[in-house]
C-alpha cells in the first residue's frame, strides 16, 4: 500500500500573468502524475490545490488554508515575488516549505523557501555580460510596477555603470497596463543599445508589439541592432507575442529543444521541484525541514532539468545558464554554461570578470 | 561626484559571532553563509584573529568589556549588537561599544543582511568623520605655529605678504600650510631665534 502524501499547489488560474502560472501548474501536476505512476517512489502524492486568481492578497490566506485543512507541508507555487513574500510569514508559522519555480530578483534566502529557478547571477549578470560587448552598454530599463522590476533594474543600473554605460531611461507600468506609447517615444528619442524588459504579462506583449512597429519605421530598433532582453521570457508566452518577439533575447535554465520534454523553463522547474520533494519523501515519508536541509547538503538530485544540486545554506538550485534568441515559436540557443552555482546576494560578483578590464574614466 | 558602489561585495568577508552557544548563533550563521560570508562563533572571548574580521556580532545581554581586544568604542570594524533584554543598562553598555547596527533576539529568518549593510555604512561614515575631525583638530592646534611663521617671514613689516609667501612656500614644497609653518619655525629656531632673514 502506497503512503499518501498531500502536497499544496498554489497557482493562479486566471489573471494577467496566467500563461506563466499555467506553465508552472502544468509542470507540477505532470510531475505528480509521473511520480504516482512510478513504482520506485512508493508514495502517492495528492495535490491540494488553491487558486488565488492573481490577487496578491489571497496567496497568504490560501496558503494558510492548505496548511489548516490538509496535512500538506510542501507547497509548490507563487509566480510573482510579491506573492512569495506574502506567503513567507504563513510558511514560518506553519513550518511549511514553498517550492518556488520562477526566476526572481535575488537578495533573499529564507529557510522556508526552496528557489528552483534562476537568481541574478544566473540570469541578469550573464545576460548583460553577453549583450554589452555585442550591442553596447547604454540601456533603457522597463518594469512592471512591483518588486521584480524595481530590484532587477536596480541591479541593472549598477551593472551598466560597471560596464561604462549609461541608463538612458527607467520606466514602470502598472501590472496589466497596455498603453506603451510614451515608452516607445522615449526609447525612440534616447536611442539605447538595448532594452531590459522587466514588464510582465500583457504589458510585456503590448510593448513588444509596439516596439516591432517602431523597428518597422526605423532600422536602428531592429532586434539585431537594439535587442529587447528579458530574464523571464519563455516559450509559454511566445504564442501571445507572435512575430514581434523575433530576434530578441532571453535567459533561463532551460529552453525547449524540439521535440521538447517541457514547453518552458517554468514547467521544467516546477516539475523538478516535485521530483526533489518526492525523492526525499520516498526515502523518508516523515522528513521535515531538518531532513530536507540534510539532503540538500549531502546529495544531488536527478531531475528532468538534469542533475540538480541545492545549496544547503541559501536553498537555491545550481542551474544551467542558457541564453536564447527567439526564432519561429522557439528559442535558438546562443550560449550555454552548465552548473552555475547560485549567488543570490551577488556576493561573488566581479565587474572586471563580467565586463573585462575596467575602462579608464575621467576623474572629476 | 563619485557614485558609491551599490552591489555590496560581501563574498568571502569574515564575521565573528561573540555569543554563547545558542540557536541565535545558528540563525545568524545560516543567514551569513547564505549571503556568502565566512563565520566563526566564539565565547566568552574574541580570539586574536578577530582583529582582522570584517564584522563582529556581539551579545549585548551577557557581554562585558574584557571580551574585546580593543577599548570600548574603538573597534576597528563594524559591530552589530545582538539585543535580547532591552534593559537600559545593557543598551547603554552596547552603546558604549558604538554598535553600528543591531539585531533583536530571537533572530528569525531575516534581518542579518540589512544589519550588515547598515553597520558597514555607519561604520564607514563614523571613520570618515573621525579622521576629518582629527585632521581639523591638528590644523587648529597649529594656529600658533602659523602666527610665529608669519612673524618670522614678515620681520614686523607686511603680514599680508608674509602670509602669501608662506602659502607659496607650502605649495612649492607640496605640503600643508601648517607643515610649512612648522618648518619655518624650526629653521628660525635653529638660527638662534635671531632675526636674520630666511630666504627660500
Amino acid at each position: 500500500m502506497k503512503r499518501r502524501i498531500e502536497i499544496g499547489i498554489l497557482y493562479s488560474r486566471s489573471g494577467s500573468y496566467q500563461l506563466i502560472s499555467d506553465a508552472c501548474r502544468l509542470g507540477a501536476m505532470r510531475a505528480i502524475a509521473d511520480v504516482n505512476a512510478d513504482r520506485r517512489y512508493g508514495i502517492e502524492l495528492v495535490p491540494v490545490e488553491r487558486d488565488p486568481q492573481s490577487n496578491a492578497d489571497r496567496y497568504a490566506t490560501l496558503c494558510e488554508d492548505i496548511f489548516k485543512t490538509s496535512s500538506a507541508r510542501h507547497v509548490v507555487g507563487c509566480v510573482t515575488s510579491w506573492s512569495r513574500k506574502e506567503t513567507i510569514p504563513v510558511l514560518e508559522k506553519a513550518g511549511g516549505m514553498l517550492w518556488y519555480a520562477c526566476p526572481y530578483e535575488g537578495f533573499e534566502a529564507n529557510e522556508h523557501v526552496v528557489y528552483m529557478h534562476a537568481c541574478p547571477n544566473q540570469h541578469l549578470v550573464p545576460l548583460m555580460a553577453h549583450v554589452v560587448p555585442r550591442f553596447g552598454a547604454n540601456g533603457f530599463l522597463l518594469g512592471s510596477n512591483y518588486i521584480w522590476g524595481w530590484e532587477m533594474n536596480r541591479v541593472a543600473r549598477d551593472l551598466i555603470a560597471d560596464a561604462g554605460g549609461k541608463v538612458l531611461g527607467e520606466r514602470y507600468l502598472r501590472i496589466g497596463e497596455t498603453d506603451v506609447s510614451r515608452l516607445i517615444a522615449e526609447i525612440r528619442a534616447t536611442r539605447p543599445n538595448f532594452i531590459l524588459n522587466n514588464l510582465i504579462g500583457t504589458s510585456s506583449y503590448a510593448f513588444l508589439a509596439a516596439y516591432r512597429d517602431l523597428a518597422g519605421e526605423d532600422q536602428a530598433f531592429s532586434s539585431d541592432a537594439c535587442p529587447v532582453i528579458s530574464c523571464n521570457l519563455t516559450e509559454g508566452e511566445l504564442p501571445a507575442i507572435g512575430e514581434s518577439g523575433k530576434g530578441h533575447l532571453s535567459v533561463g535554465p532551460y529552453f525547449a529543444p524540439r521535440p521538447a520534454a517541457f514547453a518552458s523553463s517554468f514547467e521544467a522547474s516546477a516539475y523538478a521541484s516535485v521530483q526533489v520533494i518526492a525523492d526525499v519523501l520516498a526515502r523518508d515519508p516523515d522528513a521535515g525541514p531538518a531532513e530536507f536541509s540534510k539532503a540538500f547538503a549531502e546529495r544531488r538530485f536527478s531531475t528532468r532539468l538534469g542533475p540538480i544540486a541545492i545549496d544547503a545554506h541559501s536553498q537555491h538550485a545550481t542551474l544551467p545558464v542558457i541564453i536564447g534568441r527567439i526564432a519561429d515559436g522557439f528559442f535558438e540557443v546562443v550560449s550555454r554554461e552548465d552548473e552555475v552555482s547560485p549567488d543570490p546576494y551577488l556576493s561573488r560578483y566581479d565587474p572586471a570578470k563580467t565586463f573585462g578590464r575596467p575602462r579608464l574614466r575621467v576623474v572629476s | 561626484m563619485t557614485r558609491p558602489p551599490r552591489i555590496p561585495n560581501l563574498g568571502g568577508a569574515s564575521a565573528f559571532i561573540l555569543h554563547r552557544p545558542h540557536p541565535t548563533v545558528q540563525a545568524i550563521t545560516r543567514q551569513l553563509s547564505a549571503i556568502g560570508l565566512v563565520t566563526q562563533d566564539c565565547w566568552p572571548e574574541l580570539p586574536p584573529e578577530a582583529l582582522a574580521a570584517d564584522f563582529v556580532f556581539f551579545d549585548a545581554d551577557l557581554g562585558f568589556d574584557e571580551q574585546f581586544p580593543w577599548k570600548p568604542g574603538e573597534a576597528p570594524m563594524p559591530l552589530v549588537a545582538l539585543i535580547g533584554s532591552e534593559a537600559p543598562g545593557r543598551i547603554e553598555w552596547a552603546l558604549s561599544h558604538k554598535a553600528d547596527a543591531q539585531l533583536l533576539k530571537p533572530v528569525g529568518n531575516a534581518g542579518v543582511y540589512s544589519a550588515l549593510l547598515i553597520a558597514r555604512q555607519s561604520f564607514e561614515a563614523r571613520k570618515h568623520l573621525a579622521s576629518e575631525i582629527a585632521s581639523l583638530r591638528q590644523r587648529v592646534a597649529e594656529r600658533q605655529t602659523i602666527v610665529r611663521a608669519v612673524a618670522a617671514l614678515s620681520k614686523g613689516t607686511d603680514d599680508g605678504r608674509a602670509y602669501a609667501q608662506l602659502r607659496s612656500l607650502a605649495m612649492s614644497w607640496q605640503i600643508s600650510v601648517e607643515d610649512a609653518a612648522r618648518r619655518i619655525v624650526a629653521m628660525t629656531d635653529e638660527e638662534g631665534g635671531d632675526d636674520q632673514s630666511h630666504r627660500a
